[in-house]
């Protein structure tokens, strides 16, 4: 805190000088960490922008809610009495967004700019480097509040949100990964991590990859760049150049087609497919001789499945989208 | 015998308008053959374009051509007939775009079946090879020829094991006991089945063999050449008149330098007379000439090179699944013939299958197809049986006792069954790396591949045309230049 407000008087005495050119580059350190406060730039005022002194406002201190009201205490007052406190009573809500349209996202998002002003001087990380996290959607969030909680505002408390998660790992306080859990989805993308793959015994590693309704399993040992589809030449089992090439296509964007000998199995679907489910096969077990390969793998398009298929037949229609044709009569 | 003046006013006889009109002059009248009866009609004049009448406005024609200015048909010239047919067969064997390769050495007599030539790439001698090779049609339409300047070939191992059996043959001539090995050239498709027969060929026709080629069996026995039975033969059998003939032809073409000096040495049983004092070359004449006589020629040309002195035979067949089944002929009962019934089948079958040898000793090649191959089972299982016999002989596949067996095929290749080394199959599989290298760098310096000719790009299309297949990594590397 002393280190954010020398730095900001610091800044007052530059500005104080006058200087109307401000360097805007110096100063995006912390104004990225102010850039939470609702702030007001109005493009007709000539004058230079100053920055509000007192950002510690009272009023995000903690609220205390109001006492409970004692019916029973004035009691022996009789009816006349506590009729009049009736009158006089006034309930205060326990939250101060109670009157507000949506006290609940309010709070929300009134707590997290709170916390992350707090937790602003600490180092961060890339936003890239920080750690996946699958944020819940609109809609879980509005189902979690029962608000009719808006895009644009609810995208505002994901930015913090995702400030918050680019605080290095190893300094994250524990508030903070409390108070995230409440907004992330319940599975997390890493969770589920596959069982490494292992080269057995006889030096094979095996890949699983399928496309359209093809499916393939490829094994790889070191060699000299044989290839067998089905127990026959990779010439033999795909005619077109284009599919041999898609098939070890894994291999040949890493250089690597002189290195291993693929042996491979591939049933249904059509040639395309049975090549370019091997591709995806062939890649899964080149990375396990090679995990490192993996960015090179992914730039060749070689790691991710395709998932698409062949869209149903709907009824009514001549194919899957395809209407019959307009007759007059 | 009428006078002539008759005879020309006869002519001048003809029964059109321009006889009465005398005093038009000559030139004018339509010429007409003499001595025709019919009067001469002029052609019929063009019709004019154009001339129907245009539709009535707001009448739908039914005409749902749009933008043809005539709807009978396009108007591009055809080809003339056998033009089609003369491009599709037409076999180029130079490239005047490819360049010529300084480093290629020839092949000759004394270097063909050297070891020192394994894995080079060897040009063929154009004036006595490829005329010959030409001539014998040893040159296929769907081999690349047409890309480099002057015909070239690899000598790959399986060209090697054929030298090396050339080499045998001509090591025994010398002794008493003349020998003759038969080989059933087999592989993937595209592997150089015949590239490699065409190599034994020039083989043989460089060191002065005697060369009888069938270079399509498919040409024989599918029913597109006259057959008739031959007489007095028991069971029947076919000669092929024309198909002799012109195999006689091919011989005569090809094997120039045998018929120059060849003399007759025995006095030959044919229908027709022969010239008195008659070379070898007068009889294979004779039997071109009339091909009604072709196949007697054919046996008196076989005696002739049977006799002691005359060079070894190489014997040559490609498509061999066309005639180890029924042939496309009907015999007189309407009943298939087999293609071992036909006489020069015949004569091919029993050379290869051991039942005759090669008097002056010889080669007997046979080169499988898998392109266009009709189905023989019996053919593949024996060709199987000899393939696991090379690796270990204790496990050889067994025929399947619910097929169809063609007895006649099996007695014919049985020998592949037994341990004799004179019959066998050669596996014409994929290069080796260092073979695939050498002929990049042919491609390359042909000019055709325009790339690095390194190890990795050697081993990547090697890869690509299923381990080394030539015709794969031609396509690959040549043919699919993107």
């Amino acid at each position: 805190m002393t280190s954010r407000e020398l730095s900001r008087s610091l800044w007052k005495a530059v500005d104080a000088l006058g200087s109307r050119s401000r360097p805007q580059c110096e100063r995006t350190v912390w104004r990225a960490q102010q850039s939470f406060q609702p702030r007001i730039s109005r493009c007709i005022s000539t004058t230079a922008a100053r920055y509000a002194e007192a950002t510690e406002q009272e009023t995000w201190e903690p609220f205390a809610a109001a006492p409970p009201i004692e019916f029973d205490s004035s009691g022996d007052g009789g009816k006349k009495d506590s009729k009049n406190m009736m009158r006089t009573l006034r309930v205060v809500p326990a939250s101060p967004s109670y009157f507000s349209a949506k006290p609940t996202f309010t709070d929300d998002f009134l707590s997290l700019s709170a916390l992350l002003r707090t937790v602003a001087t600490l180092p961060v990380i890339p936003p890239a480097e920080a750690p996946k996290v699958a944020w819940k959607t609109i809609d879980q969030y509005r189902i979690m509040t029962n608000e009719p909680v808006k895009t644009a505002r609810y995208h505002k408390m994901l930015h913090i949100l995702r400030r918050l998660n680019c605080i290095h790992p190893s300094l994250v306080p524990d508030e903070v990964v409390q108070a995230m859990l409440r907004y992330k989805k319940p599975n997390q993308p890493g969770d589920i991590k596959p069982t490494p793959g292992v080269i057995d015994e006889l030096g094979r590693s095996k890949g699983v990859g399928r496309r359209k309704t093809s499916s393939a399993v490829a094994w790889l040992v070191e060699g000299e760049g044989e290839v067998l589809v089905n127990g026959k030449s990779l010439s033999q089992f795909f005619g077109r150049l284009h599919h041999r090439e898609s098939a070890v296509w894994a291999l040949k964007a890493t250089h690597r087609l002189d290195k291993y000998n693929l042996f491979a199995l591939v049933q249904g679907g059509g040639l395309t497919g049975q090549a370019e489910a091997m591709t995806l096969a062939v890649a899964k077990s080149l990375l396990v001789h090679e995990p490192a390969l993996k960015p090179a793998l992914r730039r060749a398009g070689c790691v991710t499945r395709d998932p698409r298929k062949v869209e149903r037949k709907k009824a009514g229609h001549v194919k899957a989208r395809k209407m019959p044709t307009w007759v007059k009569r | 015998m009428p006078p002539s003046p008759c005879l020309r006013s006869f002519s001048r006889l003809s029964l059109d308008a321009s006889t009465h009109n005398f005093l038009a002059p000559r030139l004018l009248h339509p010429r007409v053959a003499c001595f025709s009866t019919s009067t001469a009609r002029p052609a019929a004049a063009p019709k004019k374009k154009g001339s129907t009448a245009a539709p009535k406005k707001g009448v739908k024609s039914l005409n749902t051509k749009k933008g043809k200015k005539s709807p009978g048909g396009d108007a591009g010239k055809r080809p003339a007939q056998g033009d089609r047919k003369a491009l599709r067969k037409r076999i180029v064997l130079s490239n005047d775009n490819a360049l010529e390769v300084s480093s290629l050495t020839d092949l000759d007599k004394a270097n063909v079946l050297s070891d020192a030539n394994e894995g080079k790439v060897m040009g063929l001698p154009a004036e006595k090879v490829v005329d010959a090779l030409r001539a014998v049609d040893a040159f296929k339409t769907t081999q690349g020829w047409s890309l480099f300047r002057r015909p070239a070939v690899l000598m790959r191992k399986e060209a090697m094991q054929l030298a090396s059996l050339f080499r045998e043959v001509e090591d025994s001539a010398t002794g008493p006991q003349k020998r003759t090995i038969r080989r059933i050239l087999s592989g993937e498709r595209m592997s150089g089945k015949s590239t490699l027969l065409l190599q034994g060929m020039s083989m043989a026709f460089l060191r002065d063999w005697f060369v009888i080629s069938l270079p399509e069996a498919q040409d024989i026995v599918n029913a597109h050449t006259d057959y008739a039975p031959l007489p007095n033969s028991q069971p029947m059998q076919y000669t092929q008149d024309t198909y002799t003939a012109n195999l006689l032809q091919q011989m005569l073409k090809s094997n120039v330098t045998f018929f120059e000096s060849a003399k007759l040495t025995t006095t030959p049983d044919l229908p027709l007379p022969l010239p008195a004092k008659a070379r070898l070359a007068d009889l294979v004449a004779l039997g071109m000439a009339n091909p009604e006589a072709s196949w007697p020629v054919f046996v008196a040309l076989w005696n002739e090179l049977s006799q002691p002195g005359r060079p070894p035979i190489l014997l040559a067949v490609d498509g061999l699944s066309h005639i180890m089944r029924h042939s496309a002929y009907m015999s007189a009962e309407v009943k298939p013939i087999h293609a071992h019934d036909l006489t020069l089948i015949r004569h091919f079958v029993d050379h290869l299958s051991g039942q005759k040898k090669l008097p002056n000793g010889g080669l007997v090649l046979g080169a499988t197809s898998q392109s266009n191959a009709p189905t023989s089972p019996a053919l593949d299982f024996c060709i199987e049986v000899a393939q696991a016999r090379q690796k270990t002989s204790d496990n050889v596949p067994q025929w399947n006792p619910y097929k169809n067996v063609d007895v006649r095929v099996m007695d014919a290749l049985k020998d592949l069954n037994s341990d004799s080394k004179d019959f066998d199959v050669i596996k014409v599989g994929g290069l080796s790396k260092e073979e695939a290298r050498s002929i990049m760098e042919y491609y390359a310096e042909s000019g055709m591949l325009r790339h690095q000719v390194n190890e990795g790009f050697v081993s990547e299309k090697w890869s690509l045309a299923g381990m080394g297949n030539i015709g794969e990594l031609e396509k690959v590397s040549v043919r699919l230049r993107l």
